[in-house]
């Protein structure tokens, strides 16, 4: 990785989307988050912030716990390699600004719930008409259609609508659970980007830009529950629910408690559990004949797990990991994040980079998703501060003066 | 005007196999390209034999799960054990744009498959690989399920009940959002080939990709050092109180609630009939709600459990308050919502059954998809075969006898 200083030229030609250009509407996370794989892998990315900013940066982490519109870790992660301007869209000549800076762009991205859109006058058939070429990719909990379209959500109410916690996360009889982030924003945002960038991709071929409506509940509804589930309840009217074990048809598969924390512990396949079992020092249970298959094992799921929790706590996770690995075993260490941070595997692939942020000052973050040798992508540039380009981007792309920028200041427009 | 899809033209060999890699050719096989899996039936994909099958009926065309996470993709069946079949690959690969693998590193190159050999093939060839932990590195050759995976990269501590231990998710989340994340990189490479004229191997780390979904933990680990572990549904940055999931009427019916805003939580506060507890000092400031969220959410719990989930997230919307009900599978094929969105379809295999997949589940203005059914093992041998690589007929009929095409 190429460690590349602050000062970089802003939107200098290089990485896989360079000349793309592209508006960020967004706030929190899914459609900033999506905007920053365009931005981290080249694309030009405006950032447009209402004057109050985008909620993340109201809404931490912060240093200390000490609330700063500057230093939220949230508006840090999702928004590096982009300019960011303000604009009161609220406001007419605002509105008419964020329209001229679409009207020279390819790609909008944006997570208003529809109904704000619409009442700022910036329905997807006006930013059509302003720019028959633009790509709008709409990111919102339920998307643009549809008896919910117009419900209020947030990336809670999404995860929980998809079946995925129903389903997948939580114990029998207690509360499903979502994952302890945003999970339904960050799979709205990867498939936003995949949709939308096919969509700038191929739009002559297409013929036009057109509106890419992602509801982040329905992808993961269709894409991770109903992948594996729909079929099965339309033809057979049956249909599972979580039970709080990693799989509750073989075994062992689940996480389990050790000395230092937690292991994911899977020994399924024969050559898998003879490894464990050689792990585990050939104890004598293991030989009984109830536990010799993935299924009967699992039939026996609260003694198995009972004799290999009293192993595991006698051991740590990295020795447990080590040793499984060694002998056949797909054992891992359930990472605290302190523990994936300290990984030497990361670092040898040089997956952290170091970063300068104005107010948060140096600090070490997650790099680029994926690597693209002939043009690496990544965080490099800080998130900006609010209206940090106001001058360059106003002046620029839309040839305003500098009196011109300072009377939109005045008027409270930026 | 004639439909046309953003990736027309765009030719993808898929060696990716059960479910993140067949995912990667689904998005872009849902998106235009045409997309074919490599497959054999002397050694069926473990997906395939996946129950429940079409009308009851074992076989490795007939599993219901796998066709959903499969359709999108063709189906060329090669035996690549035998170097004939090998051979035909590299001819296919020529006329391709992008090769898709979810193997472990170095599985391509053993099979004679390595990106060298795919560039004397084919020299612009965009070589997608996406093994658990990357191409390279002290982990690379780490074994991990797809549900395990998440396990390295922080996000499986931070799931489960508050102060308690991590609670399993049961199954990969990380491989539709791999597979979908995936797509999106082939395009990053397809876009700067056609920037260049350049291809590349991409290194796609599911590790790396997924981390990225712990950011807000990240953050708090970057800026504070502290590591995060489980808070059942509470907001990922203690920005938001109420926010959790709540008992509704019935077994198992929940409903989640969030308020992030001072209105959202007058207007709950408005919907519960102003109860006395709420106009406590205790809950008059999201600070004060975040310091007292056990007692906010007992408090809320013990409202919830008499309503039906349906009927009390219409009432709450009316207040504008942010709120879902807790569908489970069950209800996912008749909820208004998505049967409006038509994210599930009905479909028609060309064996002749019937079977319910997902859907487009995108909305694109300008240019929506006509999914199909996961493909049958082989199913576009003889376009492929014969049509687009030429084989005579004769040649063919010997390949298919030989067991190369199989």
């Amino acid at each position: 990785m190429t460690p590349t200083s602050p000062a970089a030229p802003l939107g200098a030609p290089h990485g896989a989307l360079s000349g793309i250009r592209v508006i960020d509407f967004g706030q929190m996370v899914s459609a900033p988050y999506c905007a920053k794989l365009f931005s981290d892998y080249g694309a030009d990315v405006v950032k447009v912030e209402l004057p109050e900013g985008d909620a993340a940066r109201l809404a931490g982490p912060f240093p200390g716990d000490r609330p700063h519109p500057e230093k939220s870790g949230l508006y840090f992660f999702h928004n590096t390699n982009k300019r960011g301007i303000t604009c009161n869209v609220a406001h007419p000549e605002g509105r008419r600004l964020l329209l001229n800076l679409l009207e020279r762009s390819d790609v909008l991205i944006e997570n208003n719930l529809p109904q704000r859109m619409r009442a700022w006058g910036l329905d997807y058939a006006t930013l059509a008409a302003t720019n028959p070429d633009l790509v709008v990719i709409s990111i919102t909990p339920f998307g643009q259609s549809g008896p919910y379209s117009g419900w209020n959500g947030y990336d809670l109410n999404a995860y929980h609508l998809s079946g995925a916690s129903s389903r997948y996360c939580g114990r029998p009889g207690e509360m499903p659970l979502e994952h302890g982030t945003f999970s339904a924003d960050y799979f709205g945002a990867v498939t936003a980007a995949a949709w939308g960038l096919a969509a700038v991709y191929g739009r002559d071929q297409a013929g036009g830009g057109q509106q890419v409506d992602v509801s982040c509940a329905e992808a993961i509804a269709a894409a991770f529950v109903g992948g594996q589930n729909i079929g099965c309840y339309a033809q057979e009217g049956r249909f599972d629910k979580r039970t709080g074990v990693g799989m509750p048809l073989g075994a062992p598969a689940t996480i389990l408690p050790c000395r230092d924390g937690h292991v994911w512990m899977l020994a399924l396949e024969p050559g898998q559990w003879n490894g464990l079992r050689k792990v585990m020092g050939d104890p004598e249970w293991a030989s009984l004949e109830m536990f010799q298959d993935m299924y009967s094992r699992a039939q026996n799921a609260d003694v198995i797990y009972e004799f290999i929790r009293e192993w595991t706590m006698q051991h740590g996770k990295m020795e447990l990991m080590e040793k499984c690995q060694a002998a056949g075993c797909p054992v891992t260490a359930v990472f605290t994040i302190a523990e994936a941070a300290a990984q030497p595997h990361l670092k040898a692939r040089d997956y952290f980079v170091d970063m300068e942020h104005p107010q948060l000052g140096r600090l070490k973050n997650l790099g680029a998703p994926f690597k693209l040798p002939a043009c690496p992508g990544g965080p490099e540039r800080p998130a900006p501060l609010l209206g940090q380009h106001n001058g360059e981007v106003y002046r620029e792309q839309l040839g305003l003066t500098t009196s011109d920028v300072r009377g939109l200041a005045q008027r409270g427009v930026i | 005007m004639a439909k046309h899809l953003p990736l027309e033209g765009v030719r993808v060999v898929n060696f990716g196999w059960v479910w993140a890699g067949p995912v990667v050719g689904q998005t872009l096989g849902f998106l235009g390209a045409e997309v074919l899996k490599i497959e054999s039936a002397a050694r069926v994909d473990m997906t395939r034999n996946l129950p429940p099958f079409a009308d009851g009926i074992p076989g490795p065309n007939r599993s219901l799960s796998n066709h959903a996470c499969w359709a999108g993709n063709g189906s060329v069946s090669l035996n690549l054990k035998e170097p004939e079949a090998l051979e035909l690959a590299l001819r296919l690969i020529a006329t391709a744009d992008v090769v898709v693998e979810n193997f472990g590193p170095g599985v391509m190159e053993r099979i004679g498959l390595g990106y060298e050999r795919l560039r004397e093939a084919k020299p612009d060839i965009i070589l997608f690989s996406m093994p658990a932990a990357g191409l390279y590195g002290p982990l690379e050759h780490v074994r991990t399920y797809g549900l395990s995976l998440t396990s390295l990269t922080g996000l499986d501590s931070l799931v489960g009940y508050k102060g308690g231990d991590p609670v399993p998710v049961e199954n990969a989340f990380s491989d539709p959002y791999a597979g979908i994340f995936g797509a999106f990189a082939v395009l990053t490479a397809l876009n700067h080939r056609r920037n260049t004229g350049q291809g590349q191997h991409v290194d796609f780390s599911q590790q790396e990709a997924v981390m990225q979904m712990v950011a807000p933990a990240w953050m708090d680990y970057a800026l504070n050092g502290r590591s995060g572990g489980p808070k059942s549904n509470e907001h990922p940055t203690a920005a938001a109180a109420p926010h959790g999931v709540f008992p509704c009427r019935g077994d198992d019916r929940w409903i989640s609630i969030a308020v992030c805003r001072n209105e959202e939580w007058q207007g709950l506060v408005a919907a519960m009939g102003s109860p006395e507890w709420a106009a406590t000092a205790d809950f008059a400031t999201l600070p004060a709600r975040l310091a007292h969220i056990d007692g906010l959410h007992a408090h809320i719990a013990l409202w919830t459990r008499d309503f039906d989930d349906r009927e009390l997230a219409t009432r709450l919307q009316e207040h504008g308050v942010a709120a879902c009900p807790v569908l489970n599978v069950g209800d996912l094929l008749d909820d208004p919502h998505f049967r409006a969105r038509e994210t599930f379809i009905e479909v028609t295999h060309p064996l002749g059954f019937h079977e319910t997949i997902y859907g487009a589940y995108v909305k694109t203005s300008r240019s929506r998809p006509d999914v199909r059914p996961g493909p049958a093992i082989g199913a576009d041998n003889e376009r492929v075969f014969r049509g687009l690589l030429g084989i005579p007929d004769a040649d063919y009929e010997r390949l298919v006898r030989d067991r190369i095409i199989y």
